[in-house]
């Protein structure tokens, strides 16, 4: 157990590192999938069955998929300048260092006091029924937004075609 | 059993490669990959949570980012599409006519 996880840790962060550092956005667009798939594999050593799934489906499927038809449709060209001006990687690693350290500092506080690892299994069953009894509302809004989002992108992405002047 | 503090420095890591992939990257749309990446680590917590504690609300929680990411998702390529055929530019540092 302790070694699939630190195995996935270690291609978590490769691919993650892999996602900002290739200058071709397809590169970086797969290099995104892997990492989405090595998340729903951590999901699944957190026992969470039913967000593993999800995961794979929803993100690794269709919205990385939204992703590359868009950057197809854009004719993926590689970013004039390097993505390496020392300048800009130097504000930015200074800026994630600032914040890794930040929120590592919270650590030691309360973590240690955790209760031992329950024996939870997030199956389809055991979400499903959390998601319509005590979360019924907030599902039936996420369809709105759903919908709400449709509608918008269509609006956005539409050409729009000149009207006749009269 | 892998320590939940594993698990959440893990998320931490990813979440400062995604800052640092957003400030340093000019595509528009690989930032917007780069947010998908913060939103995924901040995902990997929740389920963390959720197993220390015994508790499904952290799996709820990640159901709807996940939902919210893809009305980001279909919404955000939008704006870009719409900014590219403004411009016939997807470089962030391009889509700057509002700057003073």
């Amino acid at each position: 157990m302790a070694v699939t996880f630190y195995l996935m840790a270690v291609l978590l962060l490769l691919s993650a590192v892999a996602v900002i550092t290739f200058k071709n956005p397809i590169y970086s667009a797969l290099a995104l999938v892997f990492n989405l798939f090595v998340v729903a594999g951590l999901f699944a050593t957190l026992d969470a069955h039913f967000i593993a799934a999800v995961q794979v489906v929803v993100y690794a499927g269709a919205i990385m998929v939204l992703v590359m038809f868009v950057l197809m449709l854009l004719s993926a060209k590689l970013e004039k300048a390097s993505p390496f001006s020392p300048l800009y990687f130097g504000a930015a690693l200074i800026c994630g260092l600032a914040f890794a350290v930040t929120l590592g500092l919270e650590f030691d506080s309360g973590f240690n006091s955790a209760p031992p690892a329950s024996d939870l299994q997030g199956t389809v069953a055991a979400v499903g029924k959390v998601l319509y009894s005590r979360y019924v509302f907030p599902f039936e809004a996420a369809s709105l937004l759903l919908m709400a989002a449709i509608a918008g992108a269509v609006v956005l992405a539409r050409r729009r075609y000149r009207t006749k002047e009269l | 059993m892998v320590p939940i503090t594993h698990y959440l420095i893990l998320a931490l890591l990813m979440f400062s490669i995604g800052v640092v992939g957003v400030i340093v990257r000019r595509n528009a749309i690989v930032v917007f990959m780069c947010i998908e990446l913060m939103l995924n680590s901040v995902n990997l917590t929740f389920v963390a949570f959720s197993k220390q504690w015994g508790n499904l609300d952290g799996q709820i929680a990640v159901f709807f980012v996940m939902v919210v990411a893809a009305a980001e998702a279909a919404i955000g390529l939008a704006i870009i599409l719409s900014v590219f055929r403004a411009g016939q530019s997807i470089e962030t540092s391009d889509a700057a006519e509002l700057k003073f």
